[in-house]
Formats: structure tokens, C-alpha cells, sequence
């Protein structure tokens, strides 16, 4: 029996897409149902659909063996597990964006930065040695530039049209090639004989 | 009841825990007792300045600290095995001495982390001034003894050596910082970033393609055939050959069901030096037991001790027996009622059945009343009156 945990949201429908081209029987994830733990019919797997965010913690913590969770989150929640593939879906930059030209206000010493990503924002500014401060905000984080909440966002870019919609820009890419990966438990990766040769099917499957 | 908080990642053990965790120790101990193995109980406080100014340093922002009423920084003790290095070095004229002990260790992670234990429960061992394969065969054949002990009968011992990702790693000329970040890598068996590092270092194409053959260099003996067909580096070659001939040890003393190898493990702040294991639980998602050899830790300290040594995690011990279904609880004691007047004869017999043994407590109630009571919280009771006694 293998446990995975999927990550709800863009990556969801691509995760589910390749476990099923690789045998795995996916079919329970489509059906109409409100129960958190769902088992394909066979009974060889098992499937958490989590938030993106907890995919990392149920993996480090052994509940799930497997996970399928876009890079953005891995490096942001910097957990103890094995990345294995990067699957090559879902791709997308982590970049700082804000208006062309930054409006520079007397009162305000410090960059202010709009994120969900505060960990990694915290990481990448003290790297810098560059003193900012940090909003963590969960959702349209676009909306922080635009109402004078904050200077710059840090997140994630796919096509940029929220950005130009607002009249934002990138301003640096950051991180490049942020795409999904398959990562696994490291006891799991051990002790579960299914685990390895799944991971090759899933290996040759991307190839 | 009244809600009073605790610091996060610290808990109180209640009784029917505590029960199997001191059954867990009572075992070890004698285990480690028969084997040879001297006691010892570190100071839980030491200066500050004696781990933040070592080779082997621990990061200072993992480190409980306090100061002294004389102004001196002083951390409760963030590791054994650092302490009983020093210990040895300072204190312990006549070697080799081999060491036991079960204490706890404080560890300052973010009370958010999700292995948010912080003040974590040990038994482990240390042989000082030791070296040699058969002394690493003895110390790996000593934690699957001991996991046994503990009543686990499903378990691996995953083996490795820090010699050899160092030999792959000094090869592909990396700076010290890239050769940090690779072996973190190599350690997430991210092949990946490992790669992308290794290519802007201009690493020769066979010592790279040795360094990401690492994160699936693991299994059975037979990948130690295929680690010495990775690499020409003499550290790393070294290093298998050791593997080997603890692998042949180990197969002679009959623990090959035991074990396997991983020569992608390499651990975090390390004073490890040469063989490295972790002993990992199906039912649980983080290792159970971690050691290996420390050739160079007691030089901090002034004097050089080749070692080897590890330590179990107890709680996660504990849960790993609980999830494996291995846990029998004990009985609650047998209760003696006195009935009026029999209270002599009552606590005589008390003193006659628990040098006999059995456990059992007197309650302090009488008479069929008492009784009555105690039969209704459940207990067993036995009666004494002054003819039975």
C-alpha cells in the first residue's frame, strides 16, 4: 500500500493525469465524495488530497510516502524529505514584482513585501542583508502594491497576465523552473519495497 | 480540571506512559549492563563556551541558553554525545571505556516544526578509544540488540560512511560552501540542484555523474559493488572498503536481516567522521535510533579518542511499539482493604506479598465501606480481615 499526498489546486489534475498513465488506479479522485481518505479499488493506494502547504508536513511526517508538490512549496516549507523527480509540470517563476518605478517615500526605511512565501522571503532579504519587512498575506497578493500595503510582492509567476493587469512588473526573477516534484518519505523510501519501483515507472513516464 | 500551559514541544510523561517508558529503560539498561557497558550522567548544564568555540560546534539558535548569576552564558545540554566526549577527554584517564546512559537532551527548534520535540528522552552508548571495523560491526550489532530489546522486531539498520561523499565531493574541486549546499542536497536526494551546483563549479563529468549516482546509491550489500565502480578517489574507495568489511562482520555475527546501505546519508552538523547509521521503523517516518563513528569530536576537547557510539529516541521508540501493536499494558495492583481493626494484619500482608513480588497497595479506607469504594474505581480488591491475616 502506498499513501500519496496530493496537492489540492493547479497541480492537481496533472498529478492525477500522470499517476494514472503510470498504473496507478486513479479513478476515486474523480468520483463525487466528500471523504478525506480515498483508496483506489484495487486497495493499493491511497490518496490524501491535502493543501499545497501540507503536503511537505504529511510527507516528513510518514502519514503519506509519497507527495506531489509544486518546488515553491518545498523550498518556502523546507522539510526533511527525499525530492526525487521533477515531474516538469506546472511550471512557474518565483520572482519580486511591483510598480516599474518604486515610489520612494521618506517614512518608509524599509522595503515592505507582500508574500505567502514568508520563510523564503525572510531567507532570500537576510542572504541580501537587506532590511524588509516581511507581510504575510494568503491570497490576491497582487492587491498589496495596489493599495500602498506594501512596495513589492514575492510569489509565484505563470503567464504574468495578473501582473500586467495591474499595472505591475517583474522585477527579478528569483527563482526559475519551479515546477512540480515527486517526493518521498525517507523511511518510507526505505522500508516500502512498492516505493522504488513506482518511482522508475514514474521516472520512465516523464522521460 | 484547571488548564495550565506548557512551553510548546515539551510534555509531562503521565503514569500509564511513564510505566512503559521506565519498562523500556529498566530493559536497556540491564541489556547495556550485562554487555560491559559503564553508566554515566553528564551535567545537564555547561557553559556556553565549551560547544561555541569547537570545530564541532552546534549552531548556537538550537541551544537553550541561560546566564549564570556570575554573567556567564550557560546551555542546558544540547547533545550526549558532545558531553560524553568531553567527559572522556577531561575526566576519563584509563581507556577504552565503554559508556551507557538514558537522559534527556534539550534541542531550542521552533515550537512550530513539526518534529516539535524539544526536550527529547535518549539511551544510547559511546565506545571511546576504539577504532577498527569490528568495533563498528560490534556497535551496529549492539542497536539491533538493543531495538530488540525494546520489544521492535520490525526494523533496519541503514548504513553509511562520511568518507565517501566526501572523497566523491573533493573530486568535483567545489568550494566549501557549494560542497555544503551539494551534500545537503545529496542528502534531500536532490539530484537536481546537486547537478545544477556542480555544473557552474565545472565539476569533470565523471566525478559529477559519481556525485548524482549518490541519491540512489542505496540497498542491499550490492551497492557497495556499485559505489566502488563510481568513483577512483581514494577517500571514497577507502571508505567501501570499510563498508565491506563491517558488511562481512556483520554477515559472520548474523545480522544481514538487519541491514542496508545508503551511501547518499549524510547528516546535519556532523562530528561523524567515518561509518554512520540511523535504524529506521516502517511506522514511523523519522529514525529511531542514529549514531555512528567520531574519530576527531574529543580533540576539541584536548585529546584525541577515536569513538563510536549512538542513541535511541524512546518516545519515538515508544510510538513505533504502539503503532506496531506491540504495547501490553500491565495490570493495575492488587488493592488491600483492611476491615476495622485488621489494619496491622492488612499491612503485614502488604510487606509479605511485595517482598513476594506482587504489586499491590493498601488502600487507605476500611472496612466494607472501603471496600465498596475501591471495587467501584475498578480495583481488585482483596479483603483483610483479622481472621484471614
Amino acid at each position: 500500500m502506498i499513501y500519496f499526498a496530493l496537492a489540492k489546486g493547479r497541480l492537481a489534475e496533472e498529478s492525477a493525469g500522470l499517476l494514472a498513465r503510470c498504473g496507478v488506479d486513479t479513478a476515486v479522485l474523480y468520483e463525487e465524495t466528500r471523504k478525506l481518505v480515498l483508496t483506489s479499488a484495487d486497495g493499493r493506494y491511497g490518496f490524501l488530497l491535502v493543501k499545497p502547504s501540507d503536503v511537505p508536513v504529511y510527507v516528513e511526517a510518514g502519514v503519506a510516502d509519497l507527495g506531489i508538490v509544486g518546488k515553491d512549496t518545498l523550498i518556502e516549507e523546507n522539510r526533511d524529505l527525499y525530492e526525487m523527480l521533477d515531474l516538469g509540470f506546472g511550471e512557474c517563476r518565483m520572482c519580486i514584482a511591483g510598480y516599474p518605478n518604486r515610489r520612494d517615500v521618506l517614512t518608509n526605511a524599509h522595503l515592505r513585501v507582500a508574500t505567502k512565501y514568508v520563510n523564503t522571503a525572510k531567507r532570500l532579504y537576510a542572504e541580501r542583508g537587506e532590511d524588509a519587512e516581511i507581510i504575510a498575506l494568503h491570497g490576491s497578493i497582487e492587491l498589496a502594491p495596489v493599495t500602498g500595503l506594501a512596495d513589492v510582492i514575492f510569489d509565484v509567476v505563470q503567464t504574468g497576465s495578473t501582473l500586467k493587469a495591474n499595472g505591475l512588473v517583474v522585477l527579478e526573477e528569483v527563482f526559475t523552473g519551479i515546477t512540480a516534484r515527486l517526493v518521498a518519505n525517507k523511511v518510507s523510501l526505505k522500508l516500502n519495497r512498492e516505493l522504488l519501483p513506482l518511482i522508475e515507472r514514474i521516472k520512465e513516464c516523464i522521460q | 480540571m484547571a488548564y495550565q500551559r506548557l512551553p510548546a514541544g515539551v510534555q509531562d510523561v503521565l503514569p500509564r506512559e511513564c510505566r512503559l517508558l521506565n519498562n523500556i529503560t529498566a530493559r536497556l539498561r540491564g541489556r547495556l549492563e550485562r554487555c560491559g557497558f559503564e553508566p554515566i550522567q553528564p551535567a545537564a548544564l555547561e557553559y556556553y563556551d565549551g560547544y561555541a568555540d569547537i570545530a564541532h560546534a552546534l549552531p548556537q539558535e538550537s541551544m537553550f541558553k541561560m546566564t549564570d548569576t556570575d554573567g556567564r552564558l550557560v546551555v542546558l545540554r544540547p547533545d550526549m554525545t558532545l558531553s560524553i566526549a568531553r567527559i572522556a577527554a577531561t575526566k576519563l584517564p584509563a581507556l577504552p571505556v565503554r559508556l551507557s546512559y538514558v537522559a534527556d537532551k534539550w534541542s531550542l527548534q521552533p515550537a512550530t516544526s513539526a518534529a516539535a520535540s524539544r526536550e527529547i528522552c535518549q539511551a544510547g552508548v559511546e565506545c571511546l578509544g576504539e577504532e577498527g571495523a569490528f568495533s563498528d560491526a560490534q556497535a551496529i550489532a549492539l542497536a539491533v540488540e538493543c531495538l530488540k530489546e525494546t520489544g521492535l522486531n520490525d526494523f533496519i539498520l541503514d548504513i553509511g560512511h562520511v568518507g565517501y561523499l566526501k572523497g566523491m565531493l573533493e573530486d568535483c574541486g567545489l568550494g566549501e560552501e557549494d560542497a555544503e549546499r551539494v551534500a545537503d542536497y545529496i542528502n534531500a536526494k536532490d539530484a537536481l540542484n546537486a547537478e545544477r551546483i556542480l555544473t557552474r563549479a565545472g565539476a569533470g563529468s565523471e566525478a559529477r555523474n559519481g556525485v548524482l549516482a549518490l541519491p540512489m546509491l542505496f540497498g542491499g550489500a550490492e551497492v557497495l559493488d556499485r559505489a566502488l565502480a563510481l568513483t577512483k578517489n581514494p577517500q571514497a574507495l577507502a571508505a567501501v572498503a570499510q563498508l565491506k568489511e563491517v558488511n562481512r562482520l556483520l554477515v559472520q555475527m548474523g545480522y544481514e536481516s538487519y541491514i542496508c546501505y545508503d551511501l547518499g546519508a549524510v547528516k546535519k552538523f556532523s562530528y561523524y567522521s567515518g561509518i554512520v547509521f540511523t535504524g529506521l521503523v516502517r511506522e514511523m517516518g523519522a529514525p529511531v535510533l542514529s549514531g555512528g563513528r567520531y574519530d576527531d569530536l574529543a580533540d576539541d576537547f584536548g585529546r584525541h579518542i577515536p569513538a563510536v557510539g549512538f542513541a535511541m529516541g524512546l518516545k519515538r521508540i515508544l510510538v513505533a511499539l504502539e503503532r506496531q501493536g506491540l504495547i501490553t499494558e500491565e495490570e493495575p495492583p492488587l488493592v488491600l482493604v483492611a476491615a476495622e481493626g485488621a489494619e496491622g494484619a492488612a499491612y503485614r500482608r502488604l510487606l509479605e506479598m511485595v517482598r513476594g513480588g506482587t504489586r499491590v497497595r493498601l488502600s487507605p479506607l476500611r472496612g466494607e465501606e472501603g471496600r465498596r469504594q475501591e471495587e467501584l474505581n475498578g480495583c481488585r480488591v482483596l479483603y483483610i480481615t483479622e481472621e484471614e491475616a
